[in-house]
C-alpha cells in the first residue's frame, strides 16, 4: 500500500534534509547572498533582488518560539480548537503552522516536524505537515 | 537631497472632525464621511471651498469612495485620490496631505478615513507563493503568538499583559467616538470570550465602521482665512517605512516601529521620554507593550511595571492611547490614523474634557498595517 500524497508537495516532502535526516524537510529557498527562506519563491531574492534563488531542503527540527491555542476560527476548513506553533528551523526561517495532538509545549522545547492525514475538501486522504515536540 | 517634512514649510493641523466608531450599521459611508468632513469643517470654522485637495484613505470600501461623499458638500473640483495601506490608509493619507501642504502645492488639504466592515480579499494571499497554514493564523493568532513570545522572554504573566485592555477601556469609556464605552475590570477582561492563546475578546480591536477628517493648513492659508492660530497644532515630523528582512521575521512591527519612530523623533528634534501623549496601534493588548518599548518611551521589558505604577494613564508620565487605542475606541481601518491625530490635536489644545491629560504638549501618532508598513507623526503645540 503507498503512502497517500502530500496536499502541499511544493512546500515539504516525506525525505528529511541533509541537516536532519530523520524528519520531513520544509522546501525552502537560498540566495547567492546567503539568505534563507521559507516558503520557497523564485521573484527575488527579499534581501537582496538577486534572481539566482535556488531550492533547498531545510531541516525538520527546531525549537518552539511560541504558541497559541485558536479558540475562535472563521474559515470552514478547520474546526477551532486547535493550535499554532512558531518554530525557528534549525536552518534559519521562523515557520508557523499546526501542532499535530494535545501536547502541553513551551517556548524553547525542541520540536520536529511529521505528517499527518487530512482530508481535502474532495474527500480524498493526504498527508499536510505539522509540528511535535521531540521525544 | 532629499528634505523631510520640518525643512519644508510648516504644516498646521487646524479643524478634526469624527463620526463615532460604531458596530456595522445601515449608516452609509456617505454619512460617515460627511459626518466627519462637516465637523473639521467646523472645527476649522472655514467653509468647504477653501479646501484644495483630499486625500481619502479605506482599506475596505470598494474603488473611488471619495467623490461619492465629498461631492455633498459641493462639487469644487479639487483632486482628490483615494490611499490604501491597510490599517495605516488614514495615517498615510494625512501624511500625504501635510507633504501637500508643506511643499506648496496646497495651503489647505484634507484627509479623510472612512470605511465599513466587509469582506476583501487580501493581495499577499494572490501572490502564487505557497504557505503551510496561514489561513488558520488570523491576525489575533499573529499576535496571541507574540504576546507568549514576550510573556517568557520577560517572564511577565499574561494577566499582567491584559492590564492594557483596563486602562484603554477606562479611556475610552470617557470617548464620545468610542465604539466601547465601557470601564471593565481585569476580571471582566480575563473572563470574556476566549478568541486565541491568552487573548479574550476584549483584549482584541473591535470590527467597526466610521470616519475620521483632518484638515491641515499652511501658515499663509491659517492668516488668509483667519483660521484661529492659538488652536492651531504644529506637524513635527512625518515618517513612513516598510519591512526590511529581520533575524526575527515574527517580530517585524516591533522592528518597524522603532525603526520608524526613531525617523520621527529625529525629525522633530524631540526625544521619546519628552512625550506627553501616544496614541499607538494596540489592536491587541501586547501590541502597546511592545511598541512603547520599541519607541523608547519606556526601556525593553520595562513596559508591565511601568504600566501598573500608572505611567501610562491619564494623568502619568505619559498617557498611552488616553482616546482608548484601538482596543476600545475602534478600528475601522481607513480612520484610525487620523482618528488618533483628531485626539492628540484635541489633547493638545486642551479640548479633551473628562478625558484631558493635562499640560500636553507634544504628542506621537503610531500606526502599523499588514505588508507591513508602519507610519508615525509628532505633533506640537
Amino acid at each position: 500500500m503507498t503512502a497517500p500524497d502530500l496536499l502541499k508537495p511544493a512546500l515539504y516532502r516525506a525525505e528529511g534534509s541533509d541537516t536532519d535526516p530523520d524528519h520531513p524537510a520544509l522546501l525552502g529557498g537560498a540566495c547567492e547572498c546567503g539568505h534563507v527562506f521559507f516558503p520557497p519563491q523564485t521573484y527575488g531574492c527579499e534581501r537582496c533582488g538577486r534572481m539566482s534563488l535556488a531550492t533547498r531542503a531545510l531541516s525538520g527540527a527546531g525549537k518552539l518560539l511560541a504558541s497559541a491555542r485558536v479558540h475562535l476560527h472563521g474559515g470552514k476548513t478547520r474546526a477551532a480548537p486547535f493550535t499554532i506553533v512558531s518554530v525557528r528551523l534549525d536552518d534559519g526561517p521562523i515557520v508557523r503552522t499546526l501542532l499535530a495532538g494535545d501536547d502541553a509545549v513551551h517556548p524553547g522545547d525542541r520540536m520536529v516536524t511529521m505528517l499527518v492525514p487530512v482530508t481535502n475538501a474532495e474527500g480524498a486522504e493526504l498527508l499536510d505537515l505539522r509540528f511535535v515536540p521531540q521525544r | 537631497m532629499s528634505k523631510s517634512l520640518k525643512e519644508l514649510r510648516p504644516v498646521y493641523v487646524v479643524g478634526i472632525g469624527l463620526h463615532r466608531y460604531q458596530f456595522l450599521s445601515d449608516t452609509t459611508y456617505v454619512d460617515l464621511g460627511l459626518t466627519a468632513v462637516r465637523a473639521a469643517l467646523a472645527d476649522a470654522n472655514i467653509e468647504w471651498p477653501t479646501v484644495e485637495s483630499a486625500y481619502v484613505g479605506r482599506a475596505l470600501l470598494p474603488m473611488a469612495c471619495g467623490r461619492p461623499i465629498l461631492r455633498h458638500l459641493g462639487a469644487t473640483g479639487i483632486p482628490i485620490a483615494h490611499i490604501e495601506n491597510a490599517s495605516a490608509s488614514g495615517s498615510t493619507a494625512f501624511r500625504q496631505a501635510c507633504i501637500e501642504v508643506a511643499s506648496g502645492t496646497s495651503d489647505v488639504s484634507l484627509a479623510l478615513g472612512v470605511d465599513k466592515p466587509m469582506a476583501i480579499a487580501r493581495a499577499e494571499g494572490l501572490t502564487g507563493i505557497g504557505n503551510l497554514a496561514d489561513d488558520a493564523i488570523a491576525p489575533f493568532t499573529h499576535f496571541a503568538l507574540l504576546a507568549d513570545q514576550y510573556a517568557t522572554q520577560y517572564g511577565v504573566r499574561h494577566e499582567d499583559i491584559a492590564l492594557v485592555a483596563v486602562k484603554n477601556h477606562r479611556n475610552g469609556a470617557k470617548n464620545p467616538f468610542a465604539q466601547h464605552q465601557k470601564e471593565r475590570t481585569l476580571d471582566e477582561i480575563l473572563g470574556g470570550k476566549k478568541i486565541s492563546g491568552t487573548f479574550t475578546s476584549l483584549q482584541c480591536t473591535p470590527v467597526g465602521e466610521g470616519a475620521a477628517a483632518v484638515i491641515v493648513a499652511s501658515e499663509d492659508g491659517i492668516k488668509r482665512l483667519g483660521i484661529a492660530a492659538s488652536r492651531a497644532v504644529r506637524v513635527a515630523a512625518s515618517a513612513g517605512r516598510s519591512q526590511k528582512v529581520n533575524i526575527d521575521a515574527t517580530r517585524y512591527d516591533a522592528v518597524l516601529t522603532k525603526e520608524t519612530a526613531e525617523i520621527a523623533f529625529r525629525e522633530s528634534g524631540i526625544s521619546p521620554r519628552a512625550l506627553d501623549i501616544v496614541e499607538l496601534h494596540d489592536a491587541f493588548t501586547v501590541e502597546e507593550i511592545e511598541y512603547v518599548e520599541a519607541m523608547g518611551i519606556c526601556g525593553e521589558g520595562e513596559a508591565i511595571s511601568r504600566l501598573k505604577d500608572g505611567e501610562f494613564d491619564i494623568g502619568g508620565r505619559c498617557a498611552v492611547s488616553p482616546s482608548g487605542g484601538l482596543i476600545s475606541m475602534g478600528h475601522p481601518i481607513g480612520p484610525t490614523g487620523l482618528g488618533q491625530i483628531a485626539e492628540i490635536a484635541r489633547q493638545l489644545r486642551g479640548e479633551a474634557g473628562p478625558r484631558q491629560h493635562a499640560g500636553a504638549r507634544t504628542g506621537l501618532a503610531h500606526m502599523v498595517g499588514v505588508g507591513a508598513v508602519c507610519y508615525v507623526h509628532i505633533l506640537q503645540k
